[in-house]
């Protein structure tokens, strides 16, 4: 076809428009892949830095800013690409103030997604929880250990009415652990009894030690 | 520097005469007068010896001003002026060795001239009233020996001292020789001949020149400079432009600055070839906010070579034309990244653009730009003065040419010193700069700036070039070699480069902004007894990913400095880890041990 750039995206040949970058390539490809642009209101620099791909030389180059040429070959998911990536999301989500349990993107969270694609910890239940906050089940007196629990079960057990135990294990950032202790406070919860729920799967976590320092401190 | 007399033909700036430059040299080539020949021939003398036969030439620089050259200048004016001696008194540059500052030197016609080194006030009149007197034996060196002066063979020429014995000054040559202001004096050392040579020769000349000469770009990265400049000649464009990078955002780099400070027309005359290889007509230099008195002294320099002809329109009667235009501006440390550097001439915030499009097609304003570290374009002055034979012969097989090193840290020479590519670290550490200072024992080299990397002491027997050094985790970066002896802390340096790293990001890619945060806060909890194994393997795991995933090279480069001391001195590390102990003394981990102990 004239007027067309041959591009293969991690062996897949497409062809897309002149002018256009890398990542149309791999969305034509239907290659699914983690990038920060589909936030479509934040600024666009090449800067998260998410959407590295990998070119046949080694050099890694942003997909979201790199333009296609004839021939191109890039490659989405070599070890180099996921380690930065999964490094990079890591270092977002370490200064991203966590407090999923009253975050409105709730359920629609572009970082959670692409961390548990990515296997991240470090995200509470909270955020895949699909129930609106009017009617979490803290707002209805039932303690839920999902602002302290490790997300990647798509929060089963609150989304079929069932309350969190924790039994993915704990979030260790204090900082997050911090924040919900305050929040299950302000619901009327005692730290007390937040703790005795959190023994019966957490009794053998080396974090337990640190979570009832944490809540004394509170 | 102006027309000997109505025949001359020349008559600058509106009618240039290709064979100006020359005519100064070998003097009046336009017409033959007797007159005129003994004109020039005593203006070359005076220049040399001054207007009554003596002259004291005293170094003003940055790196003398720090140690009171302004002082030793008013007390010889002082002096000259009471005791009404006929002598004249010049400003020149600065060698670069920087362990004799402030240094004066003395000439007078018929007598070796004699440098004198860390001069005080009070000592110049004892220095100056002996050398009239024919006694040189206090002198720290000599440049020549004539046999006339009293106590000559007890003082070393320079040429026998061997941190200036194995250097091949280039670039550098005139440095500290000349009048960084005066342009008469660069143009008689045979200034601005390379300049001629090339608006002689067809662009395309001019860029094999510099190929065949093998230049590689000083800035750090070592791009084939011919390549570049090749890449701009070739794109089609109305504008286009040549930026020298005078910021040295490195701390304890000084080459660049002192370059700049001791001889400015090299510069001016480096750009002009640049431009007229690649059909640019205006060049930009951007200077940072320490270089107030290069910026100013390339300010003079720019003028004074318009008023000759050698910048502005109709260059040496060639109908080339071009200018230079001085952008002085906060500098920091993404200032000296190229594409950030075109942002700040722009007047926007200096932070990285994304590549490509690469500055060869798109630079400054959207045009094709050339952007050169100074260094590279005084090469480029040198290699078409001197003709690329001669230039290729020094250097590598791949790397053509001297590069301009800055040693300091705990050595007993530092300073500037303009080596071949490929001479040992060990050779300029050990031999040019003399090791450690007495007492001391050296344990790494710093090579390359923050940016480069440490190197064992045991490692440093490797050359200086662009392609051995990345095999041993450190880059040649900016030629800066800091000297680190056994009474400093692998883990507290590679903590302090870190803090450098974190409060100098420009803060718009993610691994960087977060990651020098991170990898500092790693550092500080080892280097306060807190840390643990596994922090090392985070600090490994974040520094790769620093190294691959930053928009620009200063990103890429950050984390070298904490990878590389892991690499030499896990050691050291393990230390504050396991025994929670700091071997030197200095991380606040065993301060508190003392403490608890006393």
């Amino acid at each position: 076809m004239r007027g067309k750039v041959k591009v293969k995206v991690d062996g897949i040949e497409v062809e897309v428009d002149p002018g256009s970058v890398v990542l149309d390539a791999i969305k034509k490809a239907g290659i699914p892949m983690h990038s920060l642009c589909q936030a479509g209101e934040l600024y666009r620099g090449a800067s998260c830095r998410l959407c590295l791909v990998e070119l046949p030389n080694g050099k890694l180059v942003p997909a979201c800013a790199y333009p296609v040429s004839n021939g191109l070959e890039v490659y989405t998911r070599t070890p180099r690409t996921l380690r930065t990536r999964r490094t990079t999301l890591e270092l977002l989500l370490a200064y991203h103030r966590i407090e999923c349990w009253i975050c409105k993107r709730k359920g629609d969270c572009i970082l959670v997604k692409m961390a548990n694609d990515l296997r991240l910890e470090g995200i509470p239940i909270c955020a895949e929880c699909p129930l609106h906050s009017d009617e979490c089940l803290l707002n209805k007196g039932i303690l839920c250990l999902g602002p302290l629990t490790v997300a990647g079960c798509e929060a089963e057990c609150p989304a079929t009415g069932g309350r969190c135990w924790g039994c993915r294990g704990p979030i260790t950032r204090e900082d997050v652990v911090v924040r919900a202790l305050r929040r299950y406070r302000e619901l009327g919860f005692t730290l007390k009894e937040v703790i005795e729920t959190a023994e019966i799967f957490w009794s053998a976590h080396p974090f337990l030690e640190k979570f009832k320092l944490l809540a004394e401190g509170v | 520097m102006n027309r000997c007399c109505l025949k001359c033909w020349h008559k600058p700036p509106d009618n240039p005469c290709p064979n100006y430059v020359q005519c100064r040299i070998k003097g009046p080539l336009c017409h033959d007068d007797p007159e005129c020949r003994e004109l020039r021939a005593r203006r070359l003398n005076e220049l040399e010896f001054g207007r009554y036969g003596v002259k004291v030439r005293v170094a003003i620089a940055s790196c003398t001003l720090a140690v009171g050259a302004a002082e030793v200048y008013e007390a010889i004016r002082d002096y000259v002026k009471e005791s009404g001696l006929a002598i004249d008194i010049s400003v020149v540059g600065c060698h670069g060795l920087d362990f004799i500052d402030p240094w004066i030197e003395v000439v007078r016609k018929g007598y070796p001239p004699a440098i004198y080194a860390n001069v005080s006030p009070e000592e110049v009149e004892d220095i100056i009233s002996r050398y009239l007197s024919g006694d040189v034996s206090k002198a720290f060196a000599l440049r020549y020996r004539t046999g006339n002066a009293k106590g000559e063979f007890h003082v070393p020429t320079l040429d026998e001292l061997v941190f200036w014995r194995k250097q091949v000054r280039l670039v550098s040559s005139n440095c500290g020789l000349i009048n960084p202001e005066s342009i008469e004096e660069y143009v008689v050392r045979g200034g601005y001949l390379g300049l001629a040579r090339a608006l002689r020769m067809r662009p395309e000349e001019v860029i094999e020149e510099i190929k065949l000469a093998k230049l590689r770009g000083r800035g750090g990265a070592g791009f084939p400079t011919w390549i570049k400049w090749k890449a701009v000649k070739d794109q089609v464009s109305d504008v286009k432009y040549v930026v020298a990078n005078a910021e040295e955002g490195d701390p304890s780099a000084f080459s660049n600055r002192l370059l700049v400070e001791s001889d400015p027309h090299i510069l001016v005359e480096g750009m002009i070839i640049a431009g007229y290889a690649i059909g640019a007509s205006k060049g930009y230099v951007f200077v940072g906010t320490e270089g107030d008195l290069a910026a100013e002294r390339l300010k003079k320099a720019i003028e004074e070579a318009k008023k000759y002809g050698l910048l502005g329109e109709n260059i040496l009667g060639s109908g080339f034309a071009f200018d230079i235009e001085i952008v002085q501006d906060a500098g920091r440390y993404t200032s000296g990244e190229e594409t950030a550097l075109l942002e700040e001439i722009e007047g926007k915030r200096s932070t990285p653009r994304v590549r490509p499009p690469y500055p060869v097609t798109k630079g400054l304003w959207g045009k094709p730009t050339v952007i050169n570290n100074v260094e590279t374009l005084a090469h480029a002055a040198v290699i078409l003065r001197d003709g690329w034979d001669r230039y290729a012969t020094i250097g590598t097989e791949k790397s053509g040419g001297t590069k301009m090193v800055s040693v300091s840290g705990s050595i007993k020479r530092p300073g500037v010193y303009e080596v071949p590519i490929g001479t040992t670290i060990r050779t300029i550490i050990e031999d040019i700069a003399g090791g450690a200072p007495e007492g001391l024992k050296l344990k790494a080299v710093e090579v390359g700036g923050p940016a480069g990397g440490f190197l064992p002491v045991s490692e440093i027997n490797i050359p200086l070039d662009y392609d051995t050094l990345p095999k041993l985790g450190v880059a040649m970066g900016s030629g800066v070699l800091v000297a680190v002896d056994e009474h400093k802390c692998m883990v507290d340096l590679a903590r302090q480069f870190m803090a450098f790293f974190v409060s100098e990001s420009c803060g718009k890619c993610v691994p960087c902004r977060v990651g020098t945060k991170t990898m500092l806060s790693i550092l500080e909890r080892i280097s306060s007894g807190k840390g643990s194994e596994e922090d090392l393997e985070l600090l490994k795991e974040l520094g790769e990913t620093l190294k691959d995933a930053c928009l620009c090279a200063l990103g890429n480069g950050a984390p070298i400095p904490v990878l590389s001391s892991i690499r030499y001195f896990k050691e050291e590390f393990s230390a504050h880890i396991r025994e929670k102990r700091c071997p030197a003394g200095i991380c606040p981990v065993s301060r508190e041990v003392v403490r608890y102990e006393g």
